[in-house]
């Protein structure tokens, strides 16, 4: 036994931590209830680990044998910043399980709603990204700029949040766009477009933000890919990875898709910063070409499907949404978000840094826990 | 000095110090409703209500004990934090002139760093329940590491208020020390009295710098942005005010009013040699001050995202060089 005991030159050293400092699950920085356990070396962060499960809901058990609509009403309240996004997509997920057609205008509206939530989505993480730096003023000028956006997504889907416009076939009527609509829309992107285009300018400029986001956060396009990081946070790595490319909702409309190379705060602010431009292009297009016709397709005819599994890319990254359909009832849900994903990235890019930069580190990766929670599956081990 | 004079003096010390509670207890609503506020674009609070009915309000809160192992000298540190103030202000208050030793650059100095050791005895007295142990999943399975001693964020806190004591007050120091090098004399009527013959040290190439380098050492020693690691709220938070309720938080609040008032009144002391005084006009200009360098700060403040060692230690080390160059251009 000693002989078993003894150490050797082969046996591997293990990293002496000297300090844990636990973050919470409840945090003033924290907007959602997680917890990051950062071991540190004299305020520099050697090692990270984040937990979620404080906020589970269990919806994925709780769809389990739903009628396929009600399912796909609950869907929204996963998440209440990207709520659109969770019910196009199980949306979709049916339409392609039915096979259902999806009429042409209904899709320029879906494409218009998804892109006012990319919108509001990145101006609500460069605010509270704003708002870890200390630097408050950006945070609630951004906040301002925000309302005029979900003014747009109220006057559309009737809420602030959980719109509720796509549906099996099409959009809901109210959602319907008019003239009026349209025009407000117009000038709301181009309000957006000046105060953005300005706040970029600003913050670019300023040698004191700079110095906080520079060569903060690193994550390099190797870690990138190997931690499975999506969206944003994986294009800001230099990573050409845009799941729209491939939707053909977005084959109608121009724009690209956005990378930065240095995969650290910066770049993270800057390709949301970029995205939202991009945003403001496809909607432009969308309010231009937008064409005539219904809005709805109620041919459909309920059936037994086999699973079937629909990806699309939602502000964070790539949204994952998979069920089959049992005499019109939702079985076997489940539902990934981006920021499962994200987490390896946020553990690995606080390391390095000092301790007052990690959850900055963890905020550019723009993590939406609470949906992540509400979700996600526990395993009985 | 006759009785009649120390009546007088007497009164004059007890009328500055109410002027100075009465005037600090406005100069954070000024700070957040008339800078932050419109800088930000918002409504913001009422003007008295950061600093007169918010500790009004918390004197009537009910007292919640501390988690600290020490919380009866926790508790009494905002106290004796008051007292330093006070005692400041009654240094610079040429009433109190004659005692020579007591009314020095010395004095200043020695009564300043007590009041930023407070600091590091809050954060290590204070445990706040946000960074308790508790029993929580990841310490039994699937965790990185286990049986890591665990670190209070208090403790971060206390560690940073070393650190600024070690290196963060230079700024302030150095720029104290440029009126002396002026007067040729670290006695206060001594720089008052340099000041009435050839003019405010402001005036002078050397003040300029020195009151810049002041200004930037009268924010770190209140902890504002840029320079608030101590109590940031991206870690720790509050720092070492996180576990004071109820009549204790007021009386942070009350301290740091009348810090903003005392350090405004030292530096129109040290750099114009108008030292605050009840019978005298200068008073007024000790208020003037106070709200200057108030607005001043929160203006700086509003467009400063928090700042760590990384930009810390080369801002300190480049205002001290500044600090330098205005003590070498007195003597010239």
């Amino acid at each position: 036994m000693e002989e078993d005991n003894k150490i050797t030159d082969e046996t591997p050293k293990k990293q002496v931590i000297e300090t844990e400092v636990p973050l919470g699950p409840v945090h003033s920085a924290a907007i959602e209830p997680y917890r990051v356990r950062l071991f540190v070396e004299d305020e520099i962060v050697k090692d990270a680990e984040i937990t979620v499960g404080v906020n589970h809901r269990g919806v994925e058990r709780i769809m389990e044998g739903l009628p396929v609509e009600k399912a796909n009403s609950l869907t929204e309240k996963i998440c209440g910043i990207c709520s659109n996004s969770h019910i196009w997509n199980s949306v979709m997920v049916a339409e392609k399980a039915l096979g259902t057609e999806v009429p042409e205008r209904a899709q320029y509206i879906r494409v218009i709603m998804e892109e006012l939530e990319r919108l509001h989505s990145h101006m609500l993480y460069l605010a509270h990204g704003n708002e870890v730096l200390g630097h408050e003023t950006f945070s609630m000028r951004l906040f301002y700029i925000r309302e005029t956006v979900m003014e747009l997504l109220r006057m559309i889907g009737g809420n602030r949040v959980q719109y509720g416009v796509p549906i099996i076939g099409g959009i809901r009527p109210r959602a319907e766009l008019n003239q009026m609509k349209l025009q407000k829309i117009t000038e709301g992107m181009n309000y957006i477009e000046e105060k953005i285009t300005n706040f970029a300018e600003r913050f670019i400029s300023d040698s004191m933000i700079m110095s906080r986001i520079t060569g903060v956060g690193i994550l390099t396009k190797e870690d990138a890919i190997r931690l499975s990081a999506t969206g944003p946070t994986l294009r800001a790595t230099g990573v050409e990875v845009d799941l729209r490319t491939d939707m053909k909702e977005y084959d109608p409309f121009e724009f690209d898709v956005i990378t930065q190379d240095d995969g650290d705060v910066k770049s993270q602010l800057l390709v949301r910063v970029l995205e939202i431009l991009e945003a403001i292009k496809i909607i432009r297009q969308a309010v231009k070409h937008l064409p005539e016709g219904p809005i709805t397709n109620r041919s459909w005819e309920m059936q037994d499907t086999p699973i079937t599994k629909s990806y699309i890319e939602v502000p964070r990254g790539k949204l994952y949404h998979s069920y089959y359909l049992d005499e019109g009832r939702v079985r076997n849900v489940i539902v990934r978000t981006p920021s499962i994903t994200n987490i390896g990235a946020m553990e690995h890019a606080c390391i390095g840094n000092h301790i007052t930069d990690a959850q900055l580190a963890v905020v550019q990766c723009d993590p939406c826990f609470t949906c992540t929670d509400r979700a996600i599956q526990i395993i009985q081990l | 000095m006759t009785v009649v004079d120390s009546l007088i003096a007497l009164i004059a010390v007890i009328g500055t110090l109410i002027v100075a509670f009465v005037v600090s207890v406005w100069l954070p609503g000024i700070e957040r409703k008339f800078v932050h506020a419109r800088i930000q674009q918002r409504i913001g609070p009422p003007i008295s209500s950061p600093g007169l009915m918010a500790p009004i309000k918390f004197f009537f809160k009910e007292i919640i004990n501390p988690n600290s192992p020490m919380p009866g000298l926790y508790n009494s540190l905002p106290i004796i934090g008051i007292i330093i103030t006070i005692l400041l202000l009654i240094i610079v208050m040429p009433q109190l002139y004659f005692l020579a030793a007591f009314a020095s650059v010395v004095a200043l100095v020695g009564l300043l760093k007590v009041e930023e050791i407070l600091y590091m005895f809050m954060g290590s007295l204070s445990k706040s329940v946000l960074s308790i142990r508790m029993p929580f999943p990841d310490l039994v399975k699937g965790a990185k590491h286990r049986d890591v001693p665990r670190s209070f964020v208090e403790e971060l806190s206390s560690m940073r208020a070393f650190r600024l004591i070690a290196f963060g007050s230079f700024p302030i120091y150095i720029a104290i020390f440029v009126p002396v090098a002026m007067a040729g004399s670290i006695f206060l009527n001594d720089i008052v009295a340099y000041q009435q013959l050839h003019g405010p040290v402001l005036f002078t190439l050397g003040g300029i710098l020195g009151a810049i380098v002041f200004f930037v050492g009268f924010m770190i020693l209140l902890n504002e942005y840029p320079f608030v690691i101590l109590k940031t709220k991206a870690d720790v938070i509050e720092g070492p005010l996180l576990e004071y309720a109820s009549k204790y938080r007021a009386y942070v609040y009350i301290s740091r009013g009348l810090l903003i008032f005392v350090l405004s009144s030292i530096f129109a002391t040290l750099f114009l040699g108008l030292p605050p005084n009840l019978l005298s006009w200068t008073i007024l200009l000790n208020i003037v001050v106070a709200l200057a360098f108030t607005i001043i700060m929160a203006i700086v403040s509003a467009f400063s995202p928090i700042f760590t060692y990384k930009q810390f230690y080369p801002v300190v080390a480049g205002v001290s060089i500044l600090g330098v160059l205005a003590i070498i251009a007195s003597f010239l």
